[in-house]
């Protein structure tokens, strides 16, 4: 009996099993990736790093916005929840979440905070201990990336923003 | 030892297949491009939890970090408006007029997905900086020799030979963000290409 029609069944079957696999892992492995290198940065997680402004050299993460300064920290929910903490300039600025599938869970922009500052606690439940008065956010994932964005909107308006940029934090409850 | 040859042979085979297909796929799809408006695409799902296991995947090579329509929407240019790659040898006007955004920003970026870089230090025009015509268009010429006005360098290939666009639209309009397919996006005009 020929056994070649199995052989080339069996192959093909064993390729769409790493195709899916492959497209699946791939945003957790890339993600991975990012983290463990912010977390190297920072020196562990749910610490902030202030990268420089974004230039031909910045091979962190790819497709950055010149005209942006960033601050990133790698969350870490597991233990306990995580306290993000900002100055709001008074400029375009946002603060967003990633899940470890790169989803962007949540969200703020500087039109949508009142007053100049923002705390903002990332947890792993509803059910998680938090002081009150504090906005929750739920983390779909234990761990991922916390980025604060801030825009730049002048050269001369660049001393401003990282300073006020580099009172961003993320820290553990 | 012939059976063990064999299913090596079909595990390499397979896993040649398997990975190499979504690099086909993720490769046609560039970084979404279920919308798209002249030379210009995006993706209506980039970022969000409805992103299917292939808009992830291309966002997590392409676009890691990118937020979700709401607050931003990211167009990709590939091509010019006559379909022809974006080459690094090449000069090109992007003309256009201010869009419905709070912010909005042009950059150009190499095969690898970074910055390229230039004496200027120079990678992108956005709404503060591009410098307007009389009518408050603006005309932007992306190419590898100086020009005056907006210039936006393609560098020396040295991220490739080809390069791409990306127009971010930061905090767009609400219409905007309901209908991206519907934003009137800039021209992108090849002039000549070095031969």
């Amino acid at each position: 009996m020929k056994t070649w029609p199995m052989w080339i069944a069996g192959t093909i079957a064993l390729a769409a099993v790493f195709h899916i696999l492959t497209v699946f892992g791939l945003p957790y492995g890339i993600m991975n990736r990012a983290m463990a290198g912010i977390s190297a940065q920072a020196g562990g997680v749910n610490k902030a790093i202030y990268p420089d402004r974004p230039s031909a050299e910045a091979r962190g993460i790819v497709r950055p916005s010149p005209d942006l300064l960033y601050t990133a920290c790698v969350y870490d929910v597991s233990k306990q929840p995580v306290k993000l903490t900002s100055p709001v300039p008074d400029t375009y600025w946002s603060l967003s979440t990633f899940a470890a599938n790169t989803d962007n869970f949540f969200v703020v922009n500087d039109r949508q905070v009142k007053g100049g500052n923002i705390e903002i606690i990332l947890a792993a439940s509803d059910n998680a201990a938090t002081p009150k008065g504090i906005p929750v956010v739920v983390a779909p994932s234990a761990r991922g990336i916390v980025l604060f964005r801030s825009l730049v909107t002048s050269e001369e308006s660049v001393v401003e923003i990282d300073a006020l940029r580099r009172q961003a934090n993320c820290e553990p409850l | 030892m012939k059976l063990a040859f064999k299913l090596v042979t079909v595990l390499i085979v397979a896993l040649v297949l398997g990975a190499g297909s979504v690099i086909l796929v993720l490769r046609a799809g560039g970084l979404g491009n279920e919308v798209t408006v002249g030379p210009w695409e995006t993706s209506l799902v980039t970022g969000s939890s409805q992103a299917d296991p292939y808009t992830r995947a291309r966002v997590a090579i392409g676009g890691l970090l990118a937020l979700n329509r709401s607050e931003t929407i990211y167009f990709t240019a590939p091509r010019d408006d006559a379909g022809d790659t974006l080459r690094v040898s090449c000069s090109y006007k992007v003309i256009g007029s201010d869009l419905p955004a709070r912010w909005w920003s042009i950059t150009l970026y190499g095969e690898d997905h970074y910055l390229v870089s230039n004496l200027q230090d120079r990678y992108s025009f956005g709404g503060e900086t591009v410098a307007r015509e009389k009518d408050g268009s603006f005309v932007i010429t992306v190419s590898p020799d100086e020009t005056d006005g907006n210039w936006i360098p393609t560098g020396g290939g040295q991220n490739g030979d080809t390069f791409t666009l990306t127009l971010r639209l930061y905090n767009p309009d609400e219409r905007a963000a309901q209908n991206p397919g519907g934003i009137v996006l800039p021209r992108i005009a090849k002039e000549a290409c070095l031969s």
